[in-house]
């Protein structure tokens, strides 16, 4: 209004021609502005800033006991963008002072946020700094009840503190909502959220998730076979319903795809007719899903080794607990990165920051005289033998191609492939039996920190410092799939057992599920303090865990995508996490030295009985911890039948 | 304002060539200096997650350079963590310790070793959830509990409850550690020495032992099983267990169950010492002496001592299986725990014992002399354990107790002593060719502390005084013809009693006696079935007055 009044004004004074008072007017105007400014500046002045979150601060301390802690949650933002406008404003000095000061009292909840944050000193930190950017580019949503919310904007209005009023406008968006504030419980989810990503996650959780099994596999079909031999229902079917994790094979990778999935098609029926009939028996059998990847058929002879392991499981529960093997790797000399070991566990390999990858085959070191003495045998003979012999008395075989740390080693399903990838930005895929590198896939354009196979084989998902997953297919040195979203590098990609998604951890603190057929991202997990490091998938698809460098495990229930139970299970990283093939039981392995066997099901069966209310009331329950001998577990993977490896590296201190 | 010195940055600059940077310039990189370095340790610290590790090294950091596309400095790589040391007078300033290496001396050193190449070797962590306690995995001891923060999160947590003993720390002080060897130097070494009878007064008496018990105790208990074979050390052992059990200052109870263990093994074990050259029969005296003292003593503080004491040992003594050295042992153990076990436990059983043993006492059946003299000696265990209980009963008349009359008495040992080498010929063929110690009567009167006769070396030497060379050399043979003197004895009673005909008090007695009969039949029953398992010799046992009533 008043803008078209002044044009008005202003188009008068040039048709009457009174130049003058125009020019007056212009100077009057720009004067005025530019003294609004001034004013506001001055206002927002570095005491402004410490004085009004001190007292906000103690306003919100000294709140009710039921808002308090709905009311301390506003502080975090309000203390991050105080001063980020501090520095924005050039008062570095002011900037380090209050955070200092204000500093403990988020540091139990955001303490590496906070260490990335003080790095900043001048403004264009805040430009460069990818943190320090999404904070100001993002509204923080922060959910307080009608009465918190109250409470909070009447003390604004009465303290008159322009700066903190300021800052809260700017940057938080209130939800509002009626009836009596969350519980403290809740608190977890509340925290570090940046941004959009609140609503984002909410958004993204509402689609539709298809976390059931693959329809037509081995499991299934034998049950099948066994329900229509013998017309019983067999308890096998709860043992088997859950192992999806190795069925195909990647050989040959010339399959005609297409005359498979026509296969498939027809077996649709019969499949979808079994699975109502085992739900009616069972409770818990999971859906059927169909492939939405063409996926390789594989040959008789090994879907015959499947059925014979599956036969041969154990039964594994709270009070079975499995049996472990570990595979200790010595003279390491801190160079060991990765290690993997393949389903049967007669292969180990190896990933080593010298670039090479290793491989061992146990079935040969077992051998009488092979085992008596390699490494020493080597290592005294190495300079006297040629270079022939000594590859001959090497107790494994060596790979040689990288030209960086190699981060991340994966068999294939039946370990006829081994893939590796590395800090010089590929990734190699290797054939176990001809000991020699096939193809090198290029396309991440930084380390690529991670590389799993999939389930069935033939297609592999990758992660990377570029801050992007992708999914591939071994015949292809194109991705095939490119999943970006994450704010940070991407550390560790797992397979859904139903090939369908793919789990990306990542050192923003999140995991992401991704639909691997879209590219898009199906769930987002927001809980992490710190970066993501290892996952798993339970294999009825139901489950996710995640492990984080501060030794806390998250267990997520992938339809609702809300965490069923945090725990802080190791006192350092959990470098990796595997589920037993009935689901039953969750190992961890961590750099504190130790394998964890936690309970599922008693968590699972909280869920189901209060499924309305799934919040974190229930926990993961501690089984067994196993303390190794100085040696940090670098990997945990359960047999088929359920016999558990574990590899880690001896650390030198001992 | 930045934690990085704006005269760090004039260092900097000085030491790549410029020589004179304004301080507004080093001002205004001093922050970002910082930011970079914060950046770089970001980045850095992921490649060390990456290669699962959580010690930062100079690779990490290369690595981390490498990233941001800058040349990674040269010449700090190393595999190993670097070695930082602390700079003489600052609180917070550090260094490497980068000696100058001497080329020569290098080029001159011997080729170090090549490195051991990777291997990989394969253990069981654990079977079916268990640990099994190989080398391979931690000691169960070095499972100490975990910080803090971690335990207080078990507890949040609600996991499963884990059973956690803190290992305590327990500081011996210089002195008691010298004590401590002193002794068990002793122990071990010089146990006949006039300094270890000075070491057991020390331990019997001092107070401020306290802290040393746990360590006796554990030292006695793997001493004990270690030298088994050892008689002089046990008995060294035995004693000390005896000086700490008396030493008032000493909270013992705690470590009993330490204790008992060896001095049961030195009482019942099978073989103690050599059989045939050692004394192995004081020990287990001993021994048992030593057990009863601590039930008399601990009895009420733990309630089941005794009563799993007395199952360990009856569960010895009635098994067919055990040698007779455990029998010996079990009958001696469980007659000093006093005469009402004896009554419970060893007499229900004497009968058919009795039938084991007699064919082990017998010449023509026992051909091995040291199994029938071990039979002999089991015999007169029994035989005291029985006669003892027995004398325990008759004591409950008070009347037969008070020997009514000396007179009969003093005739009594004149006859026995005349009668003796007859009656040692009717008694029993199988007597030694020792002079059979007629003093053995002498406990009868002497009192009732002592009513039945020891066989322990001291014991026999003090109840029979004038016969110092049946010591310990000759003890198994002394025990032996002491059991058999006993039977004499009671003959001699026998005879006293018949010769010497209807005393005065008979009359007045025979009130007693029916009484005795009527009351407490279990008394009369008593003497009957131990006469006639025994023989006469169980009338040693009655006093002379008694025997005029019941006979």
């Amino acid at each position: 209004m008043e803008e078209e009044v002044e044009k008005a004004v202003f188009v008068y004074l040039r048709k009457k021609g009174f130049r003058l008072t125009e020019i007056a007017l212009q100077e009057e105007q720009t004067r005025l502005s530019s003294d609004a400014s001034s004013l506001s500046r001055s206002e927002s002045d570095a005491a402004k800033y410490y004085d009004g979150y001190g007292k906000l601060r103690s306003w919100a301390y000294n709140s009710l006991d039921s808002y308090r802690h709905e009311l301390l949650r506003v502080l975090y933002p309000v203390f991050i963008h105080c001063f980020m406008d501090l520095v924005a404003q050039g008062h570095m000095q002011e900037a380090r002072t209050f955070f200092q000061t204000f500093r403990e009292d988020h540091e139990m909840m955001h303490l590496r946020d906070l260490q990335k944050l003080e790095g900043i000193l001048s403004p264009s930190h805040l430009e460069e700094m990818e943190l320090a950017r999404l904070w100001r580019q993002n509204k923080v949503k922060i959910r307080l009840c009608q009465y918190s919310y109250e409470l909070l904007v009447q003390y604004l209005h009465k303290t008159q503190s322009l700066a903190m009023l300021g800052v809260i406008n700017e940057h938080i968006n209130f939800e509002v909502y009626p009836g009596q504030p969350a519980s403290m419980s809740d608190d977890s989810e509340a925290v570090s959220l940046i941004g959009t990503s609140q609503d984002l996650a909410r958004e993204i959780n509402q689609k539709e998730l298809h976390w059931g099994l693959l329809e037509d596999s081995v499991e299934e079909r034998m049950e099948k076979t066994l329900s229509e031999s013998d017309k019983t229902e067999v308890d096998g079917n709860k043992e088997a319903d859950t192992e999806d994790n190795n069925k195909k094979k990647t050989d040959g990778n010339k399959h005609s795809t297409a005359v498979n999935n026509k296969k498939k098609k027809d077996k649709v029926v019969g499949a979808t007719g079994k699975t109502i009939r085992s739900e009616s028996s069972m409770v818990s059998v999971p859906p059927r899903v169909k492939p939405e990847l063409t996926l390789p058929q594989f040959p008789p002879e090994v879907e015959q080794s499947i059925l014979e392991d599956l036969r041969n499981r154990v039964q594994l529960n709270s009070l079975a607990l499995p049996s472990v093997s570990f595979y200790t790797f010595l003279n390491t000399h801190n160079g060991l990165n990765c290690s993997t070991i393949s389903h049967d566990g007669s292969l180990v390999a190896g990933g080593f920051s010298d670039s090479s990858v290793k491989i061992w085959d146990m079935a040969k070191i077992g051998q009488p005289g092979r085992a008596s003495n390699p490494q020493g045998e080597n290592g005294s003979m190495q300079g006297m033998h040629s270079l022939a012999s000594d590859e001959a008395k090497r107790p494994y075989s060596l790979l040689q191609g990288h030209s960086g740390p190699v981060y991340s080693v994966s068999f294939s399903p039946f370990a006829d492939f081994l893939l590796s990838s590395s800090s010089d930005n590929t990734i190699r895929l290797w054939s176990t039996r001809l000991n020699a590198n096939l193809v090198s896939y290029k396309g991440h354009n930084f380390p690529v920190w991670d590389a799993q196979f999939s389930p069935m084989g033939h297609y592999f998902a990758t992660a990377s410092h570029d801050r992007t997953a992708r999914l591939w297919s071994v015949e292809r040195i194109q991705p095939l799939r490119v999943m970006a979203g994450h704010l940070s590098d991407v550390d560790c990609v797992q397979w859904h057992p139903n090939c369908n998604y793919i789990a990306t951890g990542s050192s923003d603190k999140t995991v992401r599920l991704w639909d691997v057929q879209t590219g898009n991202c199906a769930r987002l997990f927001i809980g992490h303090r710190s970066m993501v490091l290892s996952l798993a998938i339970s294999p009825d698809g139901r489950f996710m865990a995640s492990g984080d460098e501060d030794g806390t495990i998250m267990l997520w229930d992938l339809s609702t995508g809300r965490s069923v139970s945090p725990i802080i299970g190791h006192s350092s990283c959990v470098w990796t996490l595997a589920f037993s093939c009935e689901g039953t039981l969750l190992a961890s392995g961590s750099a504190d030295c130790m394998v964890k066997l936690w309970d599922i099901t008693s968590s699972m069966k909280a869920l189901k009985t209060d499924d309305s209310k799934s919040g974190p009331a229930s926990r993961l329950r501690l089984l067994k911890a196993l303390p190794t001998k100085s040696t940090p577990v670098y990997t945990l993977r359960f047999s088929r039948r359920n016999l558990l490896f574990a590899a880690g590296a001896l650390s030198a201190g001992s | 304002m930045s934690i990085v010195p704006k005269e760090t940055i004039e260092v900097i600059a000085q030491s790549i060539g410029i020589p004179n940077l304004s301080p507004d310039v080093a001002l205004a990189l001093a922050p970002d200096v910082e930011y970079r370095l914060r950046e770089i340790t970001q980045e850095a610290i992921k490649c060390m997650r990456h290669s699962k590790r959580t010690v930062l090294t100079a690779d990490d950091v290369d690595s981390a350079l490498n990233l941001r596309n800058i040349e990674p400095i040269y010449g700090f790589a190393s595999s190993d963590p670097l070695k930082f040391k602390r700079a003489i007078g600052h609180k917070d300033l550090f260094y490497l310790d980068d000696r100058e290496v001497d080329f020569k001396e290098v080029i001159d050193a011997p080729l170090p070793k090549a490195p051991l190449d990777t291997a990989v070797v394969t253990h069981w962590l654990a079977i079916e959830g268990v640990q099994p306690a190989i080398p391979e995995n931690p000691p169960i001891e070095a499972i100490v509990a975990p910080p803090d923060g971690k335990k207080m999160d078990h507890g949040k947590d609600d996991s499963l409850p884990i059973d956690l003993k803190l290992p305590i720390k327990h500081v011996l002080s210089r002195e008691l550690q010298m004590y401590f060897d002193k002794i068990g130097e002793l122990i071990l070494g010089r146990a006949d020495t006039p300094l270890f009878k000075d070491a057991l007064l020390s331990l019997a008496k001092d107070s401020g032992l306290h802290p040393l018990v746990p360590y006796f105790s554990y030292f006695i208990a793997d001493e004990v099983s270690r030298n088994l074979n050892n008689l002089p050390i046990l008995f060294a052992l035995m004693r000390v267990v005896k000086s700490l059990l008396s030493n008032p200052h000493i909270h013992i109870e705690p470590y009993l169950h330490q204790m008992m263990p060896s001095i049961i093994t030195c009482l019942v074990a099978k073989r103690v010492g050599h059989q045939i050259s050692d004394n192995h029969w004081a020990i287990r005296d001993f021994a048992s002496k030593i057990v009863a003292s601590i039930c008399r003593r601990y009895g009420h503080v733990y309630h089941n001592l005794q009563s799993r004491l007395t199952k360990t040992l009856i569960h010895a003594f009635l098994d067919p299986s055990k040698a007779l050295t455990q029998h010996y042992g079990a009958i001696q153990g469980l007659s000093a725990l006093g005469p009402s076990v004896v009554r419970l436990l060893i007499l229900p059983n004497l009968e058919t014992y009795m039938q084991l043993l007699d064919p082990e006492m017998q010449l023509d059946k026992q051909k091995n002399e040291l199994k029938r003299k071990e039979a002999w000696r089991v015999y007169g265990s029994l035989l005291l354990a029985g006669g003892s209980c027995l004398y325990d009963r008759l004591r409950l008349f008070p009347g037969l107790l008070s020997p009514p009359d000396i007179l009969p008495w003093k005739t009594n040992k004149k006859i026995a002593l005349t009668n003796l080498p007859n009656n040692k010929r009717k008694a029993s063929s199988r007597l030694t060719a020792h002079q059979p110690p007629t003093k053995k009567l002498a406990v009868d009167p002497t009192g009732t502390n002592s009513q039945f006769p020891s066989t322990d070396g001291p014991a026999t030497s003090s109840s029979s005084g004038s016969n110092p060379n049946h010591h310990h050399s000759h003890n198994s043979s002394n025990n032996n013809s002491s059991s058999t003197g006993n039977i004499t004895n009671a003959n001699a009673n026998i005879n006293n009693v018949s010769g010497s005909g209807a005393h005065g008090q008979r009359v007045a007695v025979s009130n007693v006696l029916r009484q005795a009969w009527k009351e407490d039949l279990d008394a009369g029953h008593l003497l009957s079935s131990l006469h006639g398992l025994f023989g006469e010799g169980i009338f040693s046992f009655i006093q002379p007055a008694e025997m005029h009533c019941f006979i």
